[in-house]
């Protein structure tokens, strides 16, 4: 983990992703730093989620590298985690189980997975549903297990596809706060794709605007405001309008 | 459940004094069920004692005391409990073997695709066939013994028992093997953390099913052959002109197969506990 906030910890060299003719993803290059938390944007039907598929393995890179400290990205090596659109949580798990989930598959000690568990789920307010079944919790309270659970495993890198895309306003405005604190709190590096300007430089430190298919990026922006940020901030309407300019499809 | 209900239709009722009372009461579900119930029995007791079909249809009153006859004499070597007990054995051990072996396979096809494409022809093939077909050519194999009997009942059985168990692990979202994927998780960490637990209630929906189709297998049975069980005293009773004795098996057959659906469905809450909703937990 460490402290250089200077470090590179992802690199992701040339990545190109073809579907027979169609290329989807063209030639992406970029770092994060350790302990980063960037923003993508794109316009709609990019190619974002078959970006994330390939970042975290799920999909095979037509080509190009994934590093992650300089070594090959892999599932069975590095912590990557994936906080899904839709909410995964497996039905037939508590709440508890669903955070601890993670973990498990980690092969993380009994112990210290309980101990991780009890301060994720206090961290984000799941304690009082603890032993509830997913079926018995509001769709809000699902992508926080979700949340928790990737968070959990204190991953190398984590991946979040429009997490609170589904969500109504005032519960994304909430969600998001708390992505902040979780992220502050556990030090780990996030790459948050949505749609959403606005989301985006809300919680990010650097905005990386991808291009129309196929996708490059196509920019990237830095958004150096003070924490907790306001959406009424000249600054912030300064950024939300430069990444706007940069997407606008109409 | 029932006391507390009418508990609160008496305070409703003295509330609203010159309401709706009337509409309340009428439109009261245990009064209509009652109503429905009475109505039916009344129906069947008339239409029997005017003789509509002849002497051929018992009163409800003559059929509740010829079961409790049976309970009391030996008919054909045993009493109504052996009868009851000599069809449940039957398709106990013909539904316990047939999902043993057809849960486990069916499981396995929808894991293995090789398996699939060896098994999936041949049960294919025999799928359409309605289980009752076998019944002649059974007692050809077989005889007209134990085993016959609960061969039938294990042909019905498996259909319906590998169909679900298959399309419970065939219609698992894709995305809950992603998370494991995306953790280094193994294929058996998908298999045993996803695969089993999610195709639980489809598994049990196929029992279910099966079940109800062992009982209809095993009446089939019977009527063909037997010397004792449910199937035999509605045989027996068609055979000597008791309708008593024919509606008496019936609704015994029926009693049987709700009270093994039952047992089921229990098992399944013991097992699917997360299937419960948040109003009865």
């Amino acid at each position: 983990m460490g402290n250089n906030e200077s470090h590179v910890k992802i690199r992701v060299n040339n990545l190109t992703k073809r579907f027979g003719d169609l290329t989807v993803l063209d030639k992406i290059c970029f770092e994060i730093k350790t302990g980063e938390l960037v923003a993508i944007v794109g316009p709609t039907g990019c190619g974002k989620t078959t970006f994330l598929n390939t970042l975290s393995k799920l999909m095979p890179a037509t080509d190009g590298d994934i590093l992650i400290d300089g070594e090959e990205a892999s599932p069975r090596k590095h912590n990557i985690s994936y906080v899904f659109q839709e909410p995964t949580c497996l039905p037939w798990r508590t709440v508890r189980e669903n955070v601890a989930y993670g973990m498990e598959v980690k092969g993380i000690p009994k112990k210290e997975r309980m101990e991780r568990t009890d301060r994720i789920m206090e961290l984000v307010g799941l304690s009082s549903c603890a032993n509830l079944y997913p079926n018995q919790v509001s769709a809000s309270m699902m992508q926080r297990i979700a949340v928790s659970r990737a968070f959990a495993v204190e991953p190398d890198l984590l991946l979040m596809d429009e997490p609170y895309g589904q969500l109504d306003v005032k519960l994304r405005y909430y969600l998001e706060d708390e992505l902040i604190s979780l992220w502050q709190k556990l030090k780990s590096t996030v790459l948050f794709v949505t749609h959403n300007i606005e989301e985006a430089v809300y919680v990010a430190e650097r905005i990386l605007v991808l291009s129309n298919k196929p996708t490059c990026v196509k920019a990237e922006i830095t958004v150096d405001l003070e924490r907790p940020r306001s959406f009424l901030d000249p600054q912030f309407m300064e950024i939300r309008h430069q990444v706007t300019e940069l997407i606008r499809w109409w | 459940m029932g006391g507390s209900s009418i508990a609160n239709e008496t305070v409703g009722v003295s509330s609203g004094r010159e309401g709706i009372t009337f509409y309340q009461i009428i439109t009261n579900t245990y009064l209509l069920y009652t109503v429905s119930l009475i109505s039916f029995f009344l129906v069947w007791d008339r239409v029997a004692a005017w003789q509509v079909f002849g002497d051929s249809l018992a009163r409800p009153h003559i059929v509740a005391l010829k079961l409790y006859d049976l309970t009391q004499i030996k008919f054909a070597g045993t009493n109504l409990g052996g009868h009851i007990w000599a069809s449940t054995q039957r398709v106990l051990i013909g539904f316990s073997l047939a999902s043993f072996f057809a849960v486990p396979l069916g499981l396995f096809m929808a894991l293995n695709r090789y398996a699939n494409a060896i098994v999936k022809p041949i049960f294919d093939l025999f799928k359409p066939m309605p289980p009752i077909a076998w019944v002649s050519i059974s007692i050809l194999w077989f005889g007209v013994g134990e085993f016959s009997k609960i061969f039938i009942i294990s042909i019905g059985t498996f259909v319906p028992c590998l169909l679900n168990s298959y399309n419970g692990i065939r219609l698992i979202e894709p995305e809950l093997y992603d998370v494991i994927k995306v953790l280094g998780g193994s294929r058996k960490d998908e298999v045993v953390q996803v695969s089993f637990p999610a195709s639980f209630p489809a598994i049990f929906a196929g029992l279910q099913i099966s079940l109800s189709v062992a009982w209809t297998c095993l009446l089939a049975a019977e009527l063909m052959n037997a010397r004792d069980g449910m199937g035999f005293l509605i045989k027996r009773g068609m055979d000597t002109h008791q309708p008593s004795l024919v509606l008496g098996g019936m609704i015994l057959i029926a009693l049987m197969a709700w009270l093994s659906s039952l047992l089921i469905s229990l098992m399944e809450r013991k097992l699917c506990p997360w299937k419960r909703s948040i109003d009865n937990l």
